[in-house]
């Protein structure tokens, strides 16, 4: 064994060594032999030529010999692979197309099979996320799932589960932290004791909170982020023990959480929990011991470690009777129980899995491409291989030979495409929307360049082998004797060929059509009735301090002279304040009832979103008055309750009555209902795709419940008459003019926030868009090489043809014709694909439907046209075929 | 080159240098001289299957090559036995004197 590899090796490495040997070798022996001639007695040229006869040739002991030494296996291969350089060398054209081809399929795929490997496949960064689950309470009513919890529901919640081994409630929170530099705002969160050990993550330094601090009262301690400790603490490991300023209140540092850890954020968390981005620090919870409030928590529950999934859910219906026994409105209500790991892969991960629908479509037509193009070539190659064949070389060399050639395309393709694949992963780290999570941590792995050799591998064997076999199947003598002609090919070849192609224009047709009706959602959005007008308009948020407005008389006092100075201000036009201003968080919702229209059954409770309002508002944001009128400065909590509905209230509700003068009011009847006064336009918050929900606005000047919904926070809009962000540093005077120490939050354009607010979907559409350029250009080249292979096959023909007398333009429409027949083919097939795929891209559109006529009508269009100006060029050049040279070739 | 030379059966050579070379170490053309004097001029190698046969049987270990002097003072690549040579030897004597002796059972029984 060992004895073999030596010199296997030596074979290998020393070739030139060995052949000097062996030429020693049997020079020796021949001298020897003329040598004995001589003896014999026979003249030394006889001597030579007798012993030349007696040793045969020279070159083939030679041969034989190295084949002896067993070299074959790899000098085969360097053989195959110099050969194969040559062959590219020799067909540049060929070579660069199907490579790039390839190239810009793997890389597609590795770019996004980047990003769905970091952010689908990546775990959460918490030791226990896989026995993490998230609550959420279900209304009985159509359309309320997935609630945030209540307080009282929580605390029942808390004494009654028995399923946990931690539970943890959150809600998002911002403090004014005042002291030494300016005052700044910051997204927090206050959690419950147990949300840290739930997740099992301990603090970098100090602890996290204890049950004993979770107790209005001794809840002003807080755990900082690691990025607030570094930026606003210079990372000072001496922080825990300090003392920092919040909201006017002095709260103690017990701790620094680690880097990767900010939950809860956004990050696959529902908008209506409104969370920050990226939390900065935490506080205790400290829920006061109350009736049921506002639903607003986030809950986690840790499993205990012998728990399931279905214990949970089981404990939960346990649960949910002593919620009905301490809480009467319980009654109908349910809690949905989800993994956190499922939890967070939302809507911001959807677009993922169809741009991983889509990219397969493009490295399947890249494969297609070049199993057509190999296919074409080995044909073309018939000659060439049947030659060989009969010079010797066996069958299966032959399909070594060109099996070579296409793993090392394959080869050239695969890293062309990581170089491809890495420079879209920039582009797309650094144009993505925010809200898809982990997006800048993506980047190759190893895993990653695994899964590019694999599909590199993989195609390589694919497009290979089929043309290998095909073309080294047929008869050698038939060939040899068509030789000189330009034959016609097996019969199944071109019908391999015409598949492939139709499949490519198939293919593409459904990305085309997949990334027409996204264009056409993303304008459907643009288009639609925002219910504003984002012109000059800036919405900031003014959050109160509790220490120093602690009731809701003195908060509206501050906003009305805030909104006094602003309307005041130079530049600008008008000015209101809202709850919520669109694109500034979710509004509170609530049950209500509607005296002239009562509903007995409970499933039918009516609900509606509730917000306050200040009068100017809806002129500012530039919201129709569409019934009534707004809010004046009489409307006080002297005069007559007050409301202004929303038009999908009046729609759901009044049913094509006049609700202005109707009556409607919270469902509690404890307190007095309000009179509607005016009909609104809808108001979309988060997104332009939403469907606004029924709303309801009250003047913040009449808050009688005073607990709920809260005031501490209000959203302004300003309308300026000329350049809005000229007026950002007037309206912080103005502010301030009011009260120095509050903090002007969130200060944007609103133009600016409606635009972020559609990152997403400009994301999809444009990656979706150029996969679907990709998938026509690939196509196009598909459809230019069999065309024009199948004219550079029919040159004898045509020349005949035109010999014959035929027009020069019934060649060009018949080759014309011929790819038509393979176009319409294929744009039928995938007509009849795109009906069924783009019915799974249903969630993804806006005001389009899957099955749109004039996007699939004008994507048609546009593929015919791609075709025709793919095979025009051929064509042309089988009209311009001269039948003399034609003939000749015969 | 007379009428009495017959070709080597397929699978005798290896046996036949093998033997050769365990009466010491010989470069190729000696290993044919001797076959062919033993046999009394009966067997002839030829050239062009000796060398490959020779590289065959050093790749397997059988056999191992140096070069030395000859007898007229010239390079010549010897080759000697090795032990696994010598044991292959052994196995194939062996089962050719079975067969040797089978065909020869056959053809006298008739």
């Amino acid at each position: 064994m060992l004895q073999d590899l030596r010199l296997r090796l030596r074979a290998l490495f020393q070739k030139n060594a060995m052949d000097l040997e062996l030429n020693e070798e049997l020079r020796f022996h021949f001298d020897n032999e003329v040598e004995k001639y001589k003896r014999a007695g026979m003249r030394e040229d006889a001597a030579r030529r007798r012993a030349r006869l007696v040793f045969g040739g020279h070159q083939q002991v030679k041969e034989d010999c190295q084949d002896a030494r067993g070299i074959s296996f790899l000098e085969t291969t360097t053989q195959d692979v110099r050969y194969s350089l040559r062959a590219m060398r020799k067909n540049p054209g060929f070579f660069s197309i199907a490579a790039l081809t390839l190239a810009l399929g793997i890389g597609a795929s590795i770019a996004v099979f980047s990003l769905v490997n970091t952010i689908l496949l990546k775990p959460l960064p918490y030791p226990n996320a896989n026995r993490v689950v998230m609550l959420w309470r279900e209304g009985p009513l159509a359309g309320v799932g997935d609630m945030p919890w209540a307080p009282g529901e929580y605390s029942v919640l808390a004494r009654a589960a028995t399923a946990f081994q931690n539970l943890g409630a959150f809600k998002k929170d911002s403090f004014n932290l005042t002291g030494a530099s300016s005052p700044e705002l910051l997204e927090g969160v206050r959690a419950s004791a147990g949300l840290f050990p739930a997740l099992g993550v301990s603090p970098l330094l100090g602890r996290t909170f204890t049950a004993e601090e979770d107790q209005p009262g001794y809840d002003h301690v807080t755990v900082l982020s690691n990025r607030l400790w570094q930026s606003r603490f210079g990372g000072d490991t001496g922080i825990v023990g300090k003392i920092i300023d919040l909201n006017g209140y002095p709260y103690t540092v017990i701790g620094v959480m680690p880097k990767s850890f900010t939950f809860p954020n956004q990050d696959g968390i529902p908008p209506i929990l409104d969370l920050p981005k990226e939390t900065q620090l935490w506080v205790p919870l400290a829920l006061p011991v109350a009736p049921k409030g506002a639903n607003e928590l986030g809950v986690i529950g840790q499993l205990k470690s012998n728990g399931t999934l279905g214990m949970v859910v089981q404990d939960m219906n346990v649960t949910e009777r002593s919620l009905e026994e301490h809480i009467p409105q319980e009654k109908g209500w349910s809690s949905r129980v989800v993994l956190l790991t499922q939890q967070t892969v939302t809507d911001a991960r959807r677009p993922l899995l169809l741009l991983l629908g889509a990219v397969s479509v493009v490295l399947l037509i890249a494969c297609a491409n070049v199993a057509g193009l190999t296919l074409n070539r080995s044909l073309g190659r018939r000659r060439e291989l049947t030659l060989r064949g009969a010079l010797g070389a066996g069958r299966s060399r032959l399909v070594r030979q060109l099996m070579t050639e296409s793993l090392l395309l394959a080869f050239v393709g695969g890293i062309m495409g990581i170089l491809f694949g890495e420079a879209s992963l920039y582009l797309v780290k650094h144009f993505g929307p925010d809200s898809i999570p982990h997006l800048h941590e993506t980047g190759l792995d190893l895993r990653l360049i695994g899964f590019a050799l694999g599909i590199t591998l993989i195609t390589g064997l694919l497009f290979g082998l089929a043309p290998a076999v095909g073309a080294t199947r047929m008869n050698m003598v038939e060939a040899l004797k068509e030789g000189g002609q330009r034959s016609v090919g097996s019969a199944t070849a071109p019908r391999i060929r015409n598949a492939l192609l139709i499949a490519q224009v198939a293919m593409a047709l459904v990305l085309v059509v997949a990334s027409g009706l996204l264009v056409r959602t993303f304008y459907s959005m643009l288009r639609s009735d925002a219910g504003f007008d984002v012109a000059r308009i800036v919405t900031f948020e003014l959050p109160l301090p509790t220490s120093k407005y602690a009731d809701t008389g003195r908060m509206a006092q501050l906003y009305q002279q805030v909104l006094l100075r602003l309307q005041s201000v130079p530049g600008v036009r008008s000015a209101g304040f809202a709850s919520v201003v669109p694109m500034g968080g979710a509004p509170d919702g609530t049950v209500i009832r509607m005296p002239e229209h009562p509903t007995t059954k409970r499933s039918e409770q009516p609900y509606a979103n509730y917000s306050f309002a200040s009068p100017g508002y809806f002129a500012t944001m530039g919201t129709p008055l569409l019934r009534g009128r707004d809010f004046s400065d009489a409307d006080t909590l002297n005069s007559v309750p007050v409301v202004i509905i929303s038009s999908s209230m009046a729609k759901k509700y009044f049913h094509g009555e006049d609700p202005v003068g109707k009556q409607v009011g919270v469902a509690t009847t404890k307190i007095p209902v309000r009179t509607i006064i005016g009909v609104v336009a809808n108001i979309k918050h988060a997104s332009l795709r939403e469907e606004p929900d029924p709303e309801m606005f009250v003047p913040y000047t009449q808050n009688e419940i005073k607990v709920w919904p809260s005031m501490q926070t209000m959203q302004f809009a300003v309308r300026s008459r000329t350049d809005q962000t000229a007026i950002a540093e007037s309206v912080r005077q103005a502010v301030h003019a009011v009260d120095p120490d509050l903090p002007v939050a969130k200060f944007a354009t609103l133009a600016t926030l409606v635009d972020r607010s559609m990152t997403a979907d400009r994301f999809s559409m444009l990656l979706v868009g150029s996969f679907g350029v990709l998938a026509l250009i690939l196509a196009s080249i598909g459809m230019y090489g069999v065309i024009s292979y199948s004219v550079m096959q029919r040159t004898p023909e045509i020349g005949v043809r035109i010999a014959l007398g035929a027009q020069r333009t019934q060649i060009f429409v018949m080759i014309l014709r011929q790819a038509s027949r393979l176009a319409v083919s294929g744009i039928a097939i995938g007509l009849i694909a795109a009906l069924g795929a783009t019915r799974l891209m249903t969630r993804f559109l806006y005001g389009v439907q899957p099955a749109d006529p004039i996007t699939f009508a004008v994507v048609s269009l546009l593929l015919a046209s791609v075709a025709f100006l793919a095979c025009y060029v051929p064509a042309r050049k089988a009209m311009k075929v001269d039948p003399m040279i034609a003939l000749r070739y015969e | 080159m007379t009428d009495q030379h017959i070709d080597l059966p397929q699978g005798t050579l290896d046996l036949l240098i093998l033997r050769t070379l365990a009466l010491g170490s010989q470069h190729g053309w000696a290993i044919s001289e001797r076959v062919q004097q033993v046999s009394s001029d009966v067997l002839r190698i030829q050239q062009g299957s000796l060398y490959p046969a020779l590289h065959r049987l050093e790749r397997r270990g059988w056999i191992k090559a140096e070069w030395g002097m000859s007898e007229n003072n010239r390079r010549a690549k010897y080759y000697e036995l090795t032990r696994s040579g010598k044991k292959q030897l052994e196995v194939e004597t062996d089962s050719w004197r079975k067969l040797a002796a089978a065909v020869a059972q056959i053809l006298e029984s008739v």
